[in-house]
């Protein structure tokens, strides 16, 4: 298999001339060989015909840069590779003492290197096209994303609120009239009996929608920020968990809700998994980062790749361009992790 | 017993008024905010608020806020809190301020119309009315590390305990637990002595030192 830049480069070798230099360095060595074979005066001839070929090959190969400082450098580049190459079969052919190309190589080298220390002072974009427009593509993705994630959040706050207002509301309604109907019934027991168990069902819709909203988006971290929707965590957590967060500013709404669903998560892992620990939650806001610290003193042995509560986490973290670590040595407890950037 | 309402829902207002004015409850004015809420509070000095947590302007926790606020310029106000959903931060804020009674109940518990009515009762004569929920959280098992002064408790005297912290009287516990009020008062003795809390002279006071017992288990 040829390497793709080998191939590349084979295109660049201008046909004709290839075939006529080809021919010149068979001739050569033919004259020599039946001129009686004494000093190989023909690698001569082939260096010259290799230098005229790699010269070409080299200005085209610079010619497919955009023009620029793109196109500048890989000029010099090419031209300092041929030369060198040049200077090394050179030295081969002459006898090979004292190995003189050392100068040129370090020459060019040095040359290059000022070279591109100047155009880096300059602030050049040596990137191409096709790099730079890559890059912004990358840039608009990465704020459309977040746009979209924006976007879901609030969806998410406004369905919850919906839910609040709407089918929430009705049910609570629909209780209240069946309870009423239910007192007006007291000397129709049977019925009665039925619209009471009406009344449980509409209740316990109304339980299961509530579960529902805190899921989506829970009411107290829409009020009252991450640090008190934690501490509600911690206090219903199975297990004893102390709560250490200093958050001076309310991160995004989209910030908020991961860490919120991180620490969740992870504490929901920690009653199943290590019900007779302690766990510890650290939340830090610096400048631009949100970090989160979910900690627990139990077995450990936690397999990242296990439970698919932490893969959700994981990606819902990596949307954000967060970080999820995960260590858990077994006997020293779990330690869960997150980095949210949250630039503001 | 006069009675004010804040709540911005027309649905559910309406129905809460109709419910009450049927119980021979007294609904004196109603407000669909909380500005509107401290306005007839101090109008009509009513013997208990009946107040919605989420109301506008901002729809998150105005209800509370105002009711706290209330709470504040009036101590006698009971205040009743009827909610969507339960959030012990939310009680914790009520119980810290005030003479009057404290409730907080899911708004679906309405439905159960003696039990809603024995709680607006409570609350407006200053006794407090705690929904199993928030109790529950309250109470739940809490499998710490080492033994905590409710693991002492008997699943009995956890039931009481339960039913204190709502707010009921012994009667009423009595009545939910299907035994005696001597057989209560008993078990209520019992938890006071286990968990080292002194003997309280009436109900409310009895719901607080609990309540207090309890946060201070959970901050542990």
């Amino acid at each position: 298999m040829t390497p793709p830049w080998a191939a590349a480069l084979w295109r660049l070798v201008p046909r004709v001339p290839a075939q006529i230099g080809g021919g010149l360095a068979l001739l050569s060595f033919i004259i020599w060989a039946l001129t009686g074979a004494g000093s190989p005066w023909f690698l001569w001839t082939w260096l010259a015909v290799w230098l005229a070929l790699a010269l070409v090959v080299a200005w085209r190969w610079s010619r497919l840069a955009p023009p620029g400082p793109r196109r500048s450098v890989e000029t010099l580049g090419a031209f300092a590779v041929v030369l060198s190459i040049n200077a090394i079969f050179n030295w081969a052919i002459g006898g090979a003492g004292y190995f003189w190309p050392i100068w040129v190589i370090l020459g060019f080298g040095i040359a290059f290197s000022v070279y591109l220390v100047y155009l880096r002072n300059r602030g050049a974009d040596l990137r191409s096209r096709g790099e730079r427009e890559l890059t912004e593509r990358v840039e608009t993705l990465t704020e459309t994303r977040r746009g979209a994630l924006d976007v879901q959040a609030a969806e998410l706050r406004r369905i919850e609120r919906d839910l609040h207002d709407g089918a929430q509301a009705r049910l609570v309604a629909l209780s209240m009239q069946l309870g009423r109907a239910e007192e007006g019934l007291a000397d129709r027991p049977e019925i009665a009996a039925l619209v009471r168990q009406a009344r449980v069902e509409a209740t316990a819709a109304n339980a299961e929608l509530r579960d529902l909203a805190r899921g989506i988006a829970p009411p107290v971290l829409t009020d009252r920020g991450l640090a008190a929707a934690v501490e509600a965590l911690g206090s219903r957590a199975p297990v004893p968990v102390t709560v250490d967060a200093q958050i001076g500013r309310r991160p995004a709404p989209v910030i908020e809700s991961a860490a919120y669903f991180v620490v969740a998560e992870s504490l929901t892992n920690v009653a199943k998994h290590a019900p007779n620990s302690r766990a510890g939650v650290t939340i830090r806001l610096d400048r631009d980062e949100l970090d989160v610290v979910v900690a627990d003193d139990g077995p450990g042995g936690a397999d990242a790749a296990a439970g698919s509560g932490l893969d959700g986490l994981r990606r819902r973290v990596a949307a954000l361009d967060g970080d999820l670590s995960i260590s858990s040595p077994r006997g020293e407890g779990t330690r869960i992790e997150v980095k949210l950037p949250c630039g503001s | 017993m006069r009675v004010v309402i804040a709540e911005d829902q027309l649905l559910l207002r309406e129905g809460l008024i109709a419910l009450l004015r049927e119980h021979e409850v007294e609904v004196v004015a109603q407000a669909e905010d909380g500005e509107g809420l401290l306005r007839i509070v101090g109008a009509h000095k009513p013997d208990l608020a009946i107040v919605d947590v989420r109301l506008p302007p901002t729809f998150t926790d105005e209800g509370i806020r105002a009711a706290v606020e209330a709470r504040h310029r009036h101590p006698d106000l009971g205040v009743l809190i009827l909610s969507q959903y339960v959030e012990p931060v939310y009680t914790a804020e009520l119980l810290a301020g005030g003479e009057g009674g404290v409730g907080y109940l899911l708004k679906e518990r309405v439905g159960d119309i003696p039990a809603f009515l024995d709680a607006v009762r409570r609350v407006a004569a200053g006794g407090t009315a705690l929904d199993r929920e928030v109790v529950a959280e309250l109470v739940g098992e809490r499998r710490g590390v080492e033994e905590g002064p409710l693991d002492s408790l008997s699943p009995r005297e956890r039931e009481v305990l339960s039913l204190m912290a709502e707010g009921r009287t012994n009667n009423a516990i009595a009545e939910a637990l299907v035994v005696t009020p001597g057989a209560v008062e008993k078990h209520v003795s019992n938890i006071f002595g286990k968990l080292n809390l002194p003997a309280a002279a009436d109900d409310h006071r009895r719901v607080l030192a609990v309540l207090a017992f309890l946060r201070a288990t959970d901050a542990a």
